[in-house]
């Protein structure tokens, strides 16, 4: 059994004076994947310092940008309203990440500052624009979600830097969205995983966002294939085309769960199904 | 390092202390002796250690037992009547054959407690979705299935 110190202080100012005098702690949010890390000895932390007390973390704030504290639960995020309405992708994919005893305790930020190219919640955030606040020592910035994740694991944030909030812009009018996960069960990590948003004009897609999650290091927009979408007539030769183009721009990995092509095939078929069914498209 | 926690549980006060590197569930069964909390596979998956913390499931072998101080814990055996008969739910489960050897049935009724709670009269399929953290090895969850359903129908009725 693993021993460390436990620390539950109440305030940002708080955290980081104890991250200062103790560097090599590890921040607890709630804990799902950690403590596994932890029972498994993966990780070995001398101490914990516990963000749960911390109440300025939590709570969302409603504004001509959402504010989502990193301490919110995904079970919060499955029932917000104001989620549900204006982020539907994101209350969708909460609603998919493992069992309700995890939701009811996994936050936002934890999700995504463990930084699985799996995470559930990256997907929607990332066509959605997000930002994500870094408060630390020398005070706050603000980074895209983009340049946040930096590989498997691997943040852009300092070790003395915690994030504090998820900063959404106002979604594109009339968007159509989908998400979709591929699991062998419900409560699986994803194997492939798939959030699009199509603006339409009549057969026009004026605007298209697409993101994949778990076949390359990080969770991704796909660039070239939203260009090779936006502003077309829209046919269900184009979404097969798109489907194809986004393949070249994945680098998926086979391991226990999946092998590199399975995943392949089904960041094809899933984004191809996505944009028929948003555009109505009859196969 | 010991902390001193003050919680409620099974409905009454209680003050203790613990190592703060323990977990929930090893405060339960191993300092507060009560075992009716299983302790399955310590990941996260398979719900054996579920109880309810402010009324909401959680595994307690994910939750780090500091965080239980001024909190509301419910575990299995906090279900019962006072006259030591077992609580509506827990006798469906009896009646229905919901339990075989056990082991997963107080994380099974604890999440199907939360469940009721919030929606006293669930469909299949949210009970299935409010049960998908809480394997069972034995019985298939048909039968688990028709215990929550018969535990609503006469908790249903006697309102």
């Amino acid at each position: 059994m693993t021993h460390y110190d436990y620390h539950r202080p109440e305030t940002v100012e708080e955290v980081l004076g104890l991250k200062r005098v103790l560097p090599a702690a590890t921040f607890i949010a709630g804990g799902t994947d950690l403590m596994v890390r932890i029972k498994n000895r993966v990780l070995n932390p001398p101490a914990l310092i516990s963000l749960r007390a911390v109440t300025e973390l939590g709570g969302i704030e409603d504004g001509e940008h959402t504010r989502i504290g990193a301490l919110t639960t995904i079970d919060e995020l499955c029932r917000h309203p104001l989620i549900a309405e204006r982020y539907p992708l994101l209350a969708q994919a909460a609603r998919r990440l493992g069992s309700r005893q995890i939701r009811n305790v996994a936050t936002l930020g934890g999700n995504l500052c463990n930084c699985s190219p799996c995470a559930d919640t990256a997907t929607p955030l990332l066509v959605y624009d997000a930002q994500v606040q870094l408060q630390g020592p020398d005070g706050s910035r603000q980074v895209t979600l983009a340049e946040f994740f930096v590989g498997p694991g691997q943040t852009c944030s300092s070790p003395e830097e915690i994030l504090s909030q998820i900063i959404l812009p106002p979604p594109p009018a009339d968007a159509r969205t989908l998400f979709m996960k591929k699991g062998r069960v419900k409560m699986d990590l994803a194997i492939a995983s798939t959030s699009v948003v199509l603006v339409l004009d009549g057969e026009l897609c004026q605007e298209a966002r697409l993101a994949v999650g778990s076949v390359a290091p990080v969770a991704l927009r796909l660039p070239l294939a939203e260009s090779v979408l936006a502003g077309q007539k829209l046919s269900s030769e184009l979404s097969a085309e798109v489907a194809r183009v986004a393949t070249t721009e994945i680098a998926p990995i086979g391991d226990i769960r999946a092998s590199a092509d399975y995943r392949r095939q089904i960041i094809e078929v899933y984004l191809r199904r996505s944009i028929d069914q948003l555009a109505g498209i009859v196969q | 390092m010991k902390i001193d926690l003050s919680f409620t549980l099974n409905g009454s006060p209680i003050n203790t202390s613990v190592a703060v590197d323990r977990r929930l569930v090893d405060l339960l069964r191993d300092e507060l002796d009560l075992t009716g909390t299983k302790i399955g596979c310590e990941e996260g998956e398979c719900g054996a250690c579920t109880v309810l913390v402010d009324g909401q499931a959680v595994n307690s072998c994910l939750f780090p037992a500091p965080e239980v101080d001024g909190k509301h814990v419910i575990t299995i055996e906090g279900l019962g009547e006072s006259d030591n008969r077992l609580s509506e739910l827990q006798q469906a489960f009896v009646d229905q054959g919901g339990i075989q050897c056990g082991f997963c049935s107080p994380g099974m009724i604890l999440s199907a407690r939360a469940l009721l709670n919030e929606n006293p009269n669930p469909s299949q399929d949210e009970i299935r979705e409010a049960l998908g953290g809480n394997l069972c090895r034995c019985t298939g969850y048909v039968q688990i299935v028709d215990s929550i359903q018969t535990a609503a129908a006469r908790e249903n009725s006697d309102d």
